[in-house]
């Protein structure tokens, strides 16, 4: 059974596998979360999948990271009220937080993934704040397509000329890794 | 006060006289390998209106121990009808599940208190005319047998809430006080029954609102319940829900929201069952438009956009997609025969699925 599970997953993803990368990602990746909701442990579960290179805390602190041992930085955007309840911090604290981080990580020359995995449930006020904070330093944009819906994901790409790869399904960021890593 | 006080307690003491406790209707198909009740795990609940019956699915074979539970909210019917296809159709091959369908039985005995739904709904089953319980979210106060305190206050921290008649609520007295209120003793008796019998992981499962926008009194549109739809896991449970979902999402087209516990908002059943017994927690919500306040009219059965089949073939594939998922990261699982998918359950109709 688990070796069936695993193949479901890896048939569907050929199914999905339908454009170009328009930039290209370099291992080893460092991801943290931005608002603590579990889309963050969700991309390392996909992650593994294709086998990426990747160091995950859904709380890294700026001066406790050596960015320079990194090439790419993703963050996954979700405010979660139980997850930032749960670590304590509020919503400012967290964007600080992450901030602090895509400036290190832009100073040593990573490329930065702003990444919304869990889709419209996770477009609130407060998970767009966190992302147009962010877009100034954003590389790339990774969407579940149904948080795309009024266009607010494509309309900053398009500001700021960054790729944006959308999404289906959440097992369908596997072929957008896959294409961004040359996996 | 006083009134009221004496009132409940004579209805408490008619009730144990007469014996006459609330029993549900389970028809166990072959899967059922032993009848016990929670009471065989802590005494004091025996010949009270909080006692409810377990059901063993015992494969033989060695393997991990799955508890499934219903009921802890009566009105959520798609958790209590979910385990009711669970016992009714199942047959464990590999490892054991305990079936709770019950799981707050004296919630289950009275009618839900917003009114609307019937309590005893009949439906057309293979064995003919059948009533499903449609209940209350909270212990009655009858069986409670004192009045709510002004403001809850969990046992075991300083956690509170506003509104005092959630003492009644099984869900938030976890990990329960033995000489407690009888839904402490409730609450205590589950983890003792998980504690004896070595549950390695649970799902408990209930219902929300719907996620259908409304519009309010004063003409504002309001976002729906955003519970709907929900997996919530306990932190260290949280890679195998994320994989559960994905699988539910890829292969039955519904997508679904995982949660982390909120390590702050104590009692409830996916952070304290963990923490006091080591069993990996997860709690399911579907949505039932008969949990919508807004809504003047609305059949928990037929729902057009939220049919009961929806609902109860969710939670059945909930739990097919958590034991894979426990497979895939714990190296063994719960193996099943005759449980049916999202996809059976939506074609056949659920109820070729009861007794
Ligand atoms: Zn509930």
């Amino acid at each position: 059974m688990k070796k069936l599970l695993l193949t479901f997953f890896v048939v569907l993803c050929f199914a999905f596998v339908s454009f170009a990368a328009e930039i290209l990602l370099e291992e080893p990746v460092i991801v943290t979360s931005a608002g603590q909701s579990p889309g963050a442990l969700q991309f390392t579960v996909v992650a593994k999948m294709v086998s990426l290179d990747y160091k995950f805390d859904k709380l890294y602190k700026a001066e406790d990271v050596d960015m320079s041992q990194f090439k790419t930085f993703v963050i996954v955007v979700g405010a979660s009220g139980k997850g930032l309840g749960a670590a304590g911090i509020d919503i400012e604290v967290e964007i600080n937080r992450v901030l602090a981080l895509a400036r290190e990580a832009k100073d040593n020359g990573l490329k930065i993934v702003i990444c919304n995995l869990e889709g419209a449930s996770r477009r609130g006020e407060s998970s767009d704040k966190i992302v147009t904070t962010l877009a100034p330093l954003a590389s790339v944009y990774f969407v579940k397509s149904d948080a795309n819906e009024d266009g607010f994901f494509t309309n900053l790409s398009e500001e700021a000329g960054v790729p944006m790869a959308t999404f289906e399904m959440t097992v369908g960021l596997k072929d957008v890794l896959a294409q961004y890593f040359g996996k | 006060m006083k009134m009221k006080a004496i009132v409940v307690v004579l209805l408490v003491l008619a009730t144990a006289a007469l014996g006459s406790f609330f029993r549900p209707d389970v028809r166990p198909g072959y899967g059922v390998t032993g009848i016990g009740w929670l009471s065989d795990y802590f005494a004091p609940l025996k010949g009270t209106n909080m006692d409810t019956p377990i059901y063993f699915m015992d494969s033989g074979v060695e393997g991990p121990t799955f508890l499934l539970m219903g009921g802890t909210h009566g009105r959520e019917l798609s958790g209590t009808t979910a385990a009711l296809v669970f016992i009714e159709n199942v047959v464990v091959t590999k490892g054991r599940v305990i079936v709770m369908p019950f799981s707050n039985i004296s919630g289950v005995s009275i009618p839900d208190e917003t009114g609307k739904a019937l309590h005893f709904i009949q439906v057309e089953t293979k064995s003919g005319p059948r009533f499903l319980v449609y209940g209350d979210r909270r212990t009655d106060p009858a069986d409670q047998g004192i009045p709510d305190p002004m403001v809850f206050k969990h046992a075991q921290s300083g956690f509170t809430l506003e509104d005092g008649t959630e003492a009644r609520n099984l869900n938030r007295q976890y990990p329960g006080v033995a000489d407690g209120n009888p839904t402490q003793q409730l609450a205590y008796a589950i983890i003792e029954m998980i504690k004896a019998e070595k549950v390695d992981f649970n799902l408990d499962m209930h219902e929300s609102g719907t996620p259908d926008k409304y519009i309010d009194e004063r003409g504002n549109t309001r976002s729906g319940s955003s519970l709907a739809y929900t997996l919530v896991c306990h932190p260290d449970a949280l890679e195998i829900g994320a994989v559960a979902i994905m699988e539910i999402e890829a292969f039955y087209g519904v997508s679904m929201k995982l949660e982390e516990s909120n390590l702050g908002y104590r009692g409830l059943s996916h952070l304290e069952i963990r923490n006091a017994t080591g069993s990996l927690s997860f709690l399911s919500e579907t949505p039932n438009p008969g949990q919508d306040s807004w809504r003047k009219v609305y059949d928990v059965i037929n729902d057009p956009d939220y049919p009961l089949k929806h609902r109860v073939g969710l939670q059945l594939q909930i739990i097919q997609s958590l034991f894979n998922a426990y497979e895939m990261l714990m190296g063994e699982t719960v193996l099943v025969t005759g449980l049916p998918s999202y996809n059976e359950t939506m074609e056949n109709g659920l109820f070729i699925y009861l007794n």
